[in-house]
């Protein structure tokens, strides 16, 4: 009996932390979710080392933030499953942070931004793409990143109009990201007299694509869409479609703009397009980014930038405002107007930032701004 | 005493330079070419640090050098067991209950959402104990269940504008319904073969929610699913019913709270049944319980029903808590969990179960802190717990008294 | 009709994947019937240690000299490496719950999984690891249908392992020590079997094969993921179970029934109910066949 009771000391010992929250002042709190451990550990990581790199150029270019000695991040793991990104948010409500940054997987975001607009925390998510995030209209949600509805759009008239194509075969991976875009894709495809000859399915976490890519193969389309969340899986598929002899030109989105891409599929990943909002490299916003970032966690991905973008307005929203109200800061946040790493930064009404779609080609192992909508011209 | 301990210090020694060479190669090669040493060292020094640390206390309590502060402890806590022994049960049960309903007041909302999941969890798992612990058949794919609940009140919810309590009892009969579907076809197998069946059965639920598109919006998840809507009178224009959400967590966390109460009795009461001691007979010999005349097609059955229901109920409540389910909270490994909770906390006993719960919960939140390194020490702490307390934190009363013969326990 | 003999070829070849899984997923089954649940990481280590050292080799310049030296170096360590890895794994987290209940050790085993996919991902990074080479990545055509030198590298590879396995467990003295651990540790004892032996040789073989699997993997799809051994571990452990699990041509059998299902199914049919199809397959020949399809009949074993 009484291994009974130590068990249940050792047990109320583990509910301790829960019961005790330490606050200390001076320091100023933010929150940043992400899938730190799971399949998108990847992507999470690059969230993490984004905000984590303008905390740092932050307080290096604009000093400490009034009333505060220093800011500190409190990481929290998502692992893309919504019961753990809303135990996540409620940790970091009680923590007391003044704003977060995330989530990554939409459908993290979408159940952690109602607790945390309960609560009235500003949330700022850095790649959470689907159109619900923001169109819910919940008052301190903000998204750095584009949406699903403008990507598609563009990655449709990039397809038709830069790459003269009749005939598309799409792929996504049923995951909220993918099966969006893959059908905005399809959608605005079919509007504009594009033939979508198929379109396919693999599952979340598959490897071996042969079967679809077979299909495609028999279909012998001018354009495989690839909608897949991630680098890894994309990497993968365009190996084995290169291997199976396919000609098709392949597009794909946004999530596989990481340079691991090229790492993975090699020469398999030579023009391949993808689409994904413009960061111009040239600009001082994105230099201080990257004599940071590089050095510590090397080549830059896509989210990390957003990531960075979406902090650095945080910051100044709270520098601004000079407190912690949540009404306050989104007051700054609407009319804060700067220029980020990744874009120009000026939110909407309703909490987007607007996004800038450009097709990009992969150049020796490069990413190259290839077609902007805007001006139809390719870049060289 | 340094004799005793010689074999352990050996063995001690063996695993950390094991260790020394299961990391060398993962960190010591480089792809340039090069081989280093220096980081290996300095990451298996410190785990060399930390074991040590916790070899050391392990030594000296095994060698009752702790005794002095040990034996206090212990003794309080025998004097305690059986002052609460001498009690009557009401009176600790209902202290028990008061811990329980001032919880949130006490605590944060952390600490609420948290104790909400455990809960939730509660009558998941005590569901699943039904199946494997009463029953004895091992079940990998619990969580659909739970997956049919939460949709089942979304779906009918957000499509057709039904209220929670008209929901409720529909989430239950649905996720009955799957049980029985599962139950049926693998009523003639037994062991391993069983539980790849409802792993199978598990995964088929997932990826028919994930992809029927038109019944379950698919991997988008179905939003804006309304919370728990009760009835409050108000008193300002004469005396009507005005309809009052429950959104504020500390609220909620009272209905999960009951739900997991009324499981907790609904189980207990079964178990000590005629049905829990058929459910008993079969899991102990399916053969000789056949031979005695219990109907094992029926009972095993009804196994998967009751377990599903409970499973059901949950899942409506999680629909209504989260107001938003999407399929990436019913997967495989969550389906694993569950059965770790049940077999962590020992198999067959309740508060055991709840323990387990607590402990797989709660575990990985407390681990927060480590970030990356959270999941690591979790699956570590796994493999510990079940090193030391191999038939669960809280080992069966019953089984214990059948299996006096055997040696002293573990641990 | 061609993109029929194309499929057909992708199945066999997936298949054979799983069935170089499935046979290490058995072999350890059937003499400690523990669900391993770690052998799916085993597998990933496997990739992972194979494309540490090919990189090394390439780094060292000696990939275009030998490659085929390079190769079946690397293949050698990995599988060393994870028969130490397996070993050690057995000694400290199974060993001491062999007397237990047989749920205490799939616990256990699932927290080595954890940790070891985590202790990957931690040491090697969250990104993916490519593999340096594009070595058998080539293939030939015939008419339009294209076979890569890998997959009959897989397919060949699977078949000589079940040779082999089949004549070590059937025909040496270890392999009747083997059996006879599996039946009864209790007598084989007696006769002066160290079952402890036995036991850590049957994990050291099923890791080292799991290994073997995890290097054609990374070759095959050219990249290796810290999280890569989750999902094609349950798909083995499916393929083992149709195919009678501790039956090792049954194992093969399954993994080629699994692969095929799932090529099939998503060639076909349609690609996002794929698993569906096979987990049907699966339900269905256990309905009929409760023991899997080489299985023999199997005492009452119950949790």
């Amino acid at each position: 009996m009484s291994k009974k009771s130590l068990s249940i000391v050792v047990m109320s010992l583990l509910v301790i932390p829960f019961i005790i929250s330490t606050a200390s002042a001076k320091t100023l709190k933010i929150g940043s979710m992400s899938p730190l451990t799971g399949p998108y550990a990847s992507d999470g990581t690059d969230i993490k080392n984004g905000v984590l790199t303008a905390i740092e150029v932050f307080e290096q270019q604009e000093g400490p933030i009034p009333g505060y000695d220093k800011i500190e991040l409190f990481p929290q793991d998502t692992v893309c499953d919504p019961r753990q990104a809303v135990a996540a948010a409620n940790k970091l409500i009680n923590l007391e942070v003044v704003g977060v940054i995330g989530a990554y997987c939409s459908s993290s975001t979408i159940p952690a931004s109602e607790t945390l607009n309960e609560a009235k925390i500003v949330m700022i998510t850095p790649a959470s793409t689907n159109e619900q995030v923001t169109d819910r209209g919940l008052p301190y949600m903000f998204r750095m990143c584009g949406r699903d509805d403008d990507q598609a759009p563009a990655a449709a008239r990039f397809i038709k109009e830069s790459l003269n194509a009749k005939t598309i075969f799409i792929i996504d991976d049923k995951t909220t990201y993918s099966q969006g875009l893959a059908d905005g894709v399809s959608k605005n495809a079919k509007a504009i007299g594009l033939n979508v000859v198929n379109h396919d399915h693999v599952n979340q976490g598959d490897k071996d694509f042969s079967a679809v890519l077979t299909k495609v193969k028999a279909a012998n389309p001018d354009i495989l869409y690839m909608s897949l969340q991630g680098y890894s899986p994309a990497a993968l598929m365009t190996i084995q479609a290169k291997r199976m002899g396919i000609t098709s030109q392949i597009v794909t989105q946004d999530a596989v703009f990481q340079p691991k891409y090229m790492e993975v599929a090699k020469d398999t990943s030579e023009g391949v397009y993808l689409t994904y909002g413009f960061t111009d490299p040239t600009t001082p916003e994105y230099k201080a980014f990257e004599a940071k970032y590089v050095p510590k966690y090397g080549k830059i991905a896509a989210y990390a930038t957003y990531a960075y973008d979406s902090t650095i307005a945080l910051l100044k929203a709270i520098k601004a405002a000079g407190s912690t109200d949540a009404d306050k800061i989104k007051a700054e946040l609407m009319k804060l107007d700067f220029k980020g790493a990744s874009k120009h930064v000026k939110f909407k009404e309703n909490g987007d930032s607007g996004s800038s779609y450009i097709a990009f080609k992969v150049e020796k192992g490069e990413f190259v701004p290839y077609w902007d909508p805007a001006t139809g011209l390719i870049k060289k | 005493m340094i004799q005793e301990f010689k074999k352990i210090w050996k063995q001690y020694a063996i695993t950390m330079l094991w260790l020394l060479g299961i990391l060398w190669p993962l960190l010591g090669i480089h792809p340039d070419g090069t081989l280093s040493f220096r980081q290996t060292f300095t990451v298996w020094s410190y785990i060399l640090a930390g074991t040590f640390i916790c070899f050391i206390f392990y030594i000296i309590n095994k060698s009752d050098n702790f005794k002095l502060l040990t034996e206090p402890i212990a003794n309080t806590s025998q004097k305690l067991n059986n002052s609460l022994q001498s009690m009557p049960s009401w009176i600790w049960k209902s202290a028990l209950l008061f811990g329980a309903v001032i919880y949130p007041i006490a605590t944060g909302r952390y600490a609420t959402d948290v104790a909400i999941n455990v809960l939730l969890y509660v009558s998941l798992g005590l569901g699943l104990y039904v199946v494997v612990g009463l029953a004895g058949m091992l079940d990998l794919g619990h969580i659909a269940f739970y997956g049919v609940g939460a949709y089942t009140y979304a779906i009918l919810n957000v499509k057709y504008g039904m209220g929670f309590w008209v929901c409720f009892p529909f989430a239950g009969l649905s996720a009955c319904i799957a049980g029985c579907i599962v139950g049926y076809p693998t009523l003639k197998m037994r062991g391993d073969y069983l539980a790849i069946v409802t792993l199978g059965f598990g995964e088929i639920v997932r990826i028919i929610l994930n992809n029927w598109m038109s019944l379950t919006n698919g991997p988008n998840g179905i939003l804006g699913v309304k919370s728990i809507g009760i009835l409050r009178p108000v008193m300002e224009n004469g005396f009507t019913f005005e309809m009052f959400w429950v959104t504020k967590l500390e609220l909620f966390y009272y209905f999960a709270l009951g739900l997991a109460i009324l499981t907790i009795i609904a189980v207990t009461r079964l178990g000590s049944s005629r049905i829990g001691r058929a459910w008993e007979s079969i899991r102990e010999d399916e053969t000789a319980a056949e031979l005695m005349g219990v109907n094992t097609f029926y009972y095993k059955l009804l196994a998967y029903a009751m377990g599903a229901i409970f499973a059901g109920f949950a899942g409506a409540l999680f629909a209504a808590r989260m107001r938003f389910v999407s399929p990436e909270s019913f997967t495989f490994l969550e389906s694993v969990m569950l059965l770790c909770m049940v077999v962590l906390g020992g198999m067959n006993s309740i508060p055991g179960i709840i323990l387990g719960v607590i402990a797989l919960i709660a575990l990985p939140e407390v681990f927060r802190g480590l970030e990356s390194y959270r999941m690591l020490v979790f699956g570590s702490t796994m493999v510990i717990m079940m090193l030391f307390r191999p038939s669960g934190l809280i080992a069966a009363k019953r089984k214990k008294m059948m299996e006096t013969k055997q040696p002293e326990e573990r641990g | 009709m061609d993109s029929f003999i194309q499929q057909l070829i992708n199945g066999i070849t997936l298949g054979g994947i799983y069935a170089l899984i499935a046979l290490g997923y058995t072999m350890v089954y059937g003499v400690i019937q523990l669900i391993n649940f770690a052998h799916g990481e085993f597998f990933a280590t496997g990739g992972y240690v194979g494309v540490i050292c090919l990189s090394f080799f390439t780094g060292l310049g000696y990939m275009e000299t030998h490659p085929i030296f390079c190769l079946t170096a690397s293949f050698a360590l990995a599988m060393m490496y994870c028969a130490y890895l397996a070993i050690g794994v057995e000694k400290i987290a199974y060993k001491p719950l062999r007397k237990e209940s047989r749920l205490a050790a799939l616990l256990s085993a699932l927290g080595v999984s954890i940790f070891l996919s985590n202790g990957l991902m931690l040491t090697q990074g969250v990104y993916d690891k490519a593999y340096p080479s594009e070595l058998f990545q080539n293939g030939f055509n015939v008419g339009i249908i294209t076979i890569s030198y890998l997959q009959i590298l897989i397919v060949c590879l699977t078949a000589v392992l079940l040779v082999a396995l089949n004549l070590l467990v059937f025909k040496t003295k270890i392999g009747m020590a083997m059996r006879a651990t599996a039946q009864d540790k209790t007598m084989s004892a007696l006769v002066a079997i160290g079952s402890n032996r036995i036991i850590s040789l049957t994990f050291a073989i099923g890791a080292g094969l799991a290994a073997a699997a995890g290097i054609m993997v990374g070759l095959y799809y050219g990249s290796v993921r810290y999280d890569m051994g989750f999902l094609p571990g349950i798909k083995a452990f499916s393929a083992a179970v149709l195919g009678g699990i501790g039956n090792i041509t049954g194992a093969m059998l399954g993994g080629l029934i699994i692969g095929m299902v799932e090529i099939f199914g998503a060639g076909y049919i349609s690609g996002e109910y794929k698993d569906v199809f096979a987990f049907i397959i699966l339900i269905g020949v256990l309905y009929f066949k409760p023991t899997g399809i080489m299985g023999e009949n199997i005492d009452d074993t119950r949790v």
